[in-house]
């Protein structure tokens, strides 16, 4: 089957489960109403009857099973957007390896870097929130919780690469992974810009994977880097990483952190606050200046 | 005052008008006072508009108290009371200077129902509308001093008619029209302009283009005269002529100064160009007269003239207006005709392609720049002072945009059914995600928000002579700010200076009420060009197209105030910027209009960029893809009608680079014509040309500076070669194309010979020793060329 049927498929389904979302709440909604209503009528009598005991008690296991009804389609339609997004990936990677191996001779036109940024932009805004059910921590790579020691970065996956640059200097750039290399434990990975077009070969230190969930500021605040922690954050409008500290972290699930970036051209050694996603911030792991 | 745009206004008028100072009086005719509030001397202008800053300036109660004067009592419905007077008019001094602003309660001196019932009708009204009745209230102070100086009767009627309208649309807070038997502009078809510059094809298309253009030059500086010429009353018309028409050249006179003459210093009024709404008969009234005050001005003013100008004004000029007297008065000129073309096909358009008549007012913006490179600096010459309120009639342009259409153009039904179905929502394929098309222009997204409201752009300035409102300081030290860390090589220090200089403005990139970005600049209305200074967008909010957003509206800006040349040094890492917008290395300007004048910096580079008055820059890349959209649209219904498939060509997979375009089967059929250009003087027989050729390219072979060309280079030597040269070419290849017989002209074998020498300098650096190779051997074939006839010597 084509990616092509199978993300049609799989939006047709979707479809269906927000229809289904609908209905659920249609139904829990009456039940609501029904406990509103039975506390109202027990606050007017002021007593607290074993009969409105006992039908509390079932009028809320109801709502509680309607809840978690609604509950698992959602977290259905959110698996359904996850395969979905991870097809159109494949396909993006498969579509590059095709560009990359067949040296056809028109060169491949280069995106405008404004719609590059854009494009960044984009994929930082529709970075899936993660969801727990509760009680259940973060996983790694979720807001600023870091990946375990022993794990390895997917192919096509966007990481913060320290690479060389050719005056010699160390730049943490975004690059796209590659390949892992098992036996030398390298990585190859490729500069997000296109204008740059090289292809570095990487031990794993000089690789951090980028998050791939967004915390949630009002269920997870720990998963997120607290005021004033230094971390690496991708400068707005380019494809470098650079030092910053934070000065707020998001309120809400959409929003950005708000950073200061180290910049010795103002008096006090850092930028004026600027918003970055969760998406292009890391922690930083270097402890001496560079 | 809240509207920046006001206040980026102000220091403009005064420096245009210091720039051209001296001009007034010797634009206007003889018997012009400059103290005649209502002439257009510069001064008087120049003073409206400082008095309507004042006036604009003043407190909310002062406002009020001004406009009080000019609005009718509403305490009751028998109050016939038309305005309030104050119960204590001032002595000496002027009311409106620093007297104390009336209270609401003060009695009227003439109903005795206080101010308040007087202004009780401006209580909801905008600081606006309020600020352009205020302009008009200084405009009706000054025709009330004009009324009463003039003395001329009908002058003065004319101008106590404007009193009065102008009374009463502040009265009804209306707009003022001019009503009665005038009409409306414009008055006649084809208007002067059109006239003018038709007279000048008619005339002169035959000369070489350099002379070509010294008479369309000759043409605009004629218009620009006229547009600021004061005309000859009725009176003295009458007394000169003797006679019987005196009654029409009333009626124009009388347009005239509605619509031409008061509004240039009347800003309430609608201004018209004289040229563009007055035709031939007008010119007829007019021409001697002007033509003997224009020459008897040239002769007195003759030593301000620059040197090279003299001899073209002194010689040129008076051959020029009688040859135009001929056509004036001439019984069967062509030159009025509605629909004048040129007869002759070949006539090549004139100079710039705004020359042609329907260009209506760029034609006009494009004329004043030229006509300062002829007048010398000191005088400020004839650069007349323009308002922004340039308005054309919307009808003219798009008929006239009509008429010029090229033959064999599409018909315009075909063009407006095509736009239907581009611009038709259903007819387009899926929303609209430009954001994410790789090939959405760069300027598409700015565009977007400035439209929304997003981002805003606003010409700012210091000002020495008034106190500029917080919120331009505040922006103006934001501009500081993003220039001096961006540019981190200038010293602040001399940023700061140059931006707040009063002579220097900036066009401010806002967001969120913060400026993110701008292009500091200098105008040079008597050099007739614009220096950028500074330019930068601040480094978070790059690479979206604000860069090339405020670079379109700065041209646009300079559009409208008739500067079409743009001058900067470009640092290294500016060059590509520049680039992009329009920006060339190849200075077009003469040096001595910009040497002194611009800041020289050490290492950068000048660059110049050349504005066309038709163009909406702002738009621009929109408009394009938009003819793009319509082009696709067209060939797809051609190829439906045509409906016929020939085999593909073969012959380049034969080794064959290039064929000539007419030899593809199918293209005429397709309406296609090749250009006749060089069929004259091509060698008639093939066989003649391909042995001439032969020999020659066999000549060139044996050249000891040859070696390097001999064959296409090769990937091994070179690898990137192919990436930098797009077309590349060598000897062995020609041999085989003229084998081939592809070389039908000669046109097509000298191009890729040069394309051989381009190529070579184009990969390797100019000191080698292949494009030392390159050099000699340009030299070789290029008096090989010659000596065989192939190219004129």
């Amino acid at each position: 089957m084509s990616a092509d049927t199978k993300i049609a498929e799989l939006l047709t389904e979707l479809h269906q489960l927000i229809k289904q979302t609908q209905e659920e709440r249609s139904r829990s909604e009456h039940n609501l109403l029904n406990i509103q209503k039975t506390h109202e009528r027990m606050q007017t009598e002021n007593k607290t009857s074993p009969y409105y005991r006992t039908k509390l008690r079932g009028l809320y296991t109801t709502a509680k099973a309607d809840a978690e009804a609604e509950c698992s389609i959602l977290r259905h339609s959110l698996d359904k957007i996850a395969e979905i997004k991870s097809l159109l990936e494949e396909r993006r990677i498969a579509a590059k390896m095709a560009g990359v191996y067949s040296d056809s001779d028109p060169p491949r036109k280069t995106m405008r870097r404004g719609v590059l940024m854009t494009l960044l932009q984009q994929s930082a805004m529709t970075l899936p929130l993660w969801i727990g059910k509760p009680g259940e921590s973060p996983p790694p790579l979720c807001g600023a919780i870091p990946a375990s020691g022993d794990y390895v970065a997917k192919q096509g996956d966007k990481v913060a690469a320290r690479v060389k640059a050719v005056d010699g200097d160390e730049q943490w750039i975004l690059a796209e992974v590659v390949s892992y290399n098992h036996s030398t434990n390298k990585y190859e990975v490729d500069d997000i810009d296109e204008e740059g077009k090289e292809r570095h070969t990487l031990s794993r230190r000089r690789i951090i994977p980028l998050p791939q969930w967004k915390a949630n500021p009002e269920t997870d605040p720990d998963a997120l880097f607290s005021k004033d922690q230094l971390v690496l954050a991708l400068y707005p409008q380019t494809t470098c990483f650079y030092r910053a500290l934070i000065h707020t972290p998001p309120h809400r699930p959409q929003d950005d952190y708000s950073v200061l970036f180290e910049d010795t051209s103002y008096a006090d050694g850092y930028s004026p606050p600027l918003n970055v996603a969760q998406r292009y911030v890391v922690a930083c792991k270097e402890n001496k200046k560079k | 005052m809240s509207d920046p745009a006001t206040q980026a206004l102000q220091p403009r008028l005064q420096a245009q008008a210091s720039g051209s100072a001296g001009t007034g009086a010797s634009t206007a005719g003889p018997g012009t006072t400059s103290s005649d509030p209502v002439r257009p001397g510069l001064s008087q202008q120049q003073r409206a508009s400082q008095k309507k800053a004042q006036v604009r300036a003043f407190p909310r109660a002062k406002k009020l108290e001004k406009l009080g004067v000019f609005s009718a009592c509403k305490a009751s419905d028998t109050c016939k009371c038309n305005g309030w007077k104050n119960p204590n008019p001032p002595s000496a001094t002027r009311m409106d200077l620093q007297q104390q602003a009336a209270s609401l309660s003060e009695p009227c001196r003439s109903c005795g129902h206080a101010l308040a019932d007087h202004v009780s009708h401006l209580e909801n009204v905008s600081e606006d509308e309020i600020n352009r009745l205020l302009g008009m209230v200084v405009d009706v102070e000054n025709l009330f001093m004009s009324v009463h100086k003039e003395e001329d009767t009908d002058t003065k009627q004319v101008y106590f008619y404007l009193f009065k309208l102008l009374r009463k649309c502040i009265l009804q807070m209306s707009q003022p029209v001019v009503e009665g038997s005038l009409g409306s502009p414009p008055f006649e078809r084809p208007n002067i302009e059109q006239g003018v510059l038709n007279f000048v094809q008619y005339k002169f298309s035959h000369l070489a283009p350099k002379e070509r253009q010294t008479m369309f030059e000759l043409s605009k500086m004629f218009l620009i005269c006229l547009n600021y010429w004061k005309l000859e009353t009725p009176t003295q018309y009458r007394q000169r002529t003797q006679k019987d028409d005196a009654t029409a050249y009333k009626l124009d006179y009388t347009r005239w100064l509605c619509y031409c003459h008061v509004p240039q210093s009347n800003d309430s009024l609608p201004r018209y160009e004289t040229t563009q709404v007055f035709g031939r008969n007008l010119l007829k009234s007019i021409f001697t007269v002007t033509r003997r005050q224009l020459l008897e001005k040239f002769r007195v003013e003759k030593d301000k003239l620059l040197p090279e100008k003299r001899t073209l004004i002194l010689t040129h000029f008076p051959k020029f207006l009688s040859m135009l007297e001929e056509e004036i008065y001439g019984e069967n000129s062509p030159i009025w005709e509605a629909d004048f073309t040129m007869p002759a096909s070949d006539s090549a358009q004139i100079g710039h392609q705004t020359a042609s008549p329907a260009s209506g007012s760029p034609a006009l913006s494009k004329c004043l720049n030229s006509t300062s490179s002829l007048v010398s600096s000191d005088t400020g010459g004839i650069e007349p002072i323009t308002g922004d309120k340039r308005k054309l009639p919307e009808a003219l342009t798009l008929e006239d945009a009509k008429r010029i259409r090229v033959m064999g153009d599409i018909p315009m039904e075909l063009v407006n059914e095509v736009m239907m179905t581009i611009t038709d929502p259903a007819a387009m394929l899926g929303p609209e995600t430009n954001l994410l098309t790789p090939n959405a222009a760069r300027d598409e997204t700015a565009r977007l928000e400035e439209r929304r409201g997003i981002i805003e752009f606003h010409v700012i300035g210091n000002s020495l002579s008034q106190k500029s409102n917080k919120k331009i300081l505040m922006w103006l030290v934001g501009l500081q700010n993003v220039f001096s860390h961006q540019l981190p090589r200038m010293p602040k220090e001399y940023i700061t200076r140059l931006v707040f200089d009063p002579k220097h403005k900036t066009l401010a990139l806002i967001k969120d009420g913060r400026v993110i970005g701008g292009i500091c600049f200098r105008m040079f209305p008597t050099q007739g060009f614009t220096e950028i200074v500074f330019c930068a967008v601040t480094s978070n909010e790059q690479v979206k197209g604000y860069g090339t957003h405020l670079m379109n509206h700065l041209k646009e800006y300079h559009i409208k105030h008739n500067i079409l040349y743009f001058l900067t040094y470009a640092d290294e890492y500016a060059i590509g910027y520049f680039k992009k917008q329009g920006f060339s290395k190849d200075i077009k300007v003469p040096k001595s209009r910009y040497l002194g004048y611009i800041k020289d910096y050490e290492g950068a580079t000048l660059m110049e960029c050349e504005l066309n008055p038709r163009i909406p820059y702002t738009e621009l890349s929109h408009i394009i893809k938009r003819q793009k959209e319509i082009i696709k649209k067209l060939i797809e219904r051609k190829q439906s009608q045509i409906r016929k498939v020939y085999p593909g060509l073969t012959c380049f997979k034969e080794g064959v680079r290039q064929i000539p375009v007419e030899s593809i089967p199918g293209i005429r059929e397709t309406g296609w014509k090749p250009t006749n250009k060089d069929k004259g003087k091509e060698v008639k027989d093939p066989d003649v040309l391909y042995n001439m050729l032969k020999n020659l390219l066999a000549q060139i072979k044996t050249h000891p500076d040859a070696w390097p060309f001999m064959e296409p280079v090769k990937k091994s030597e070179a690898p990137d070669y192919y990436e930098v040269i797009r077309f590349p070419i060598d000897l062995k290849t020609m041999t085989e194309k003229l084998k081939n017989r592809y070389y039908v002209t000669k046109k097509l074998f000298i191009a890729d010979l040069q394309r051989i020498i381009s190529n070579c300098r184009e990969y390797n650096p100019p000191d080698s020793e292949y494009c030392k190779c390159a050099n000699t051997l340009e030299k070789f074939f290029y008096f090989k060329l010659k000596d065989g006839g192939l190219i004129e010597k």
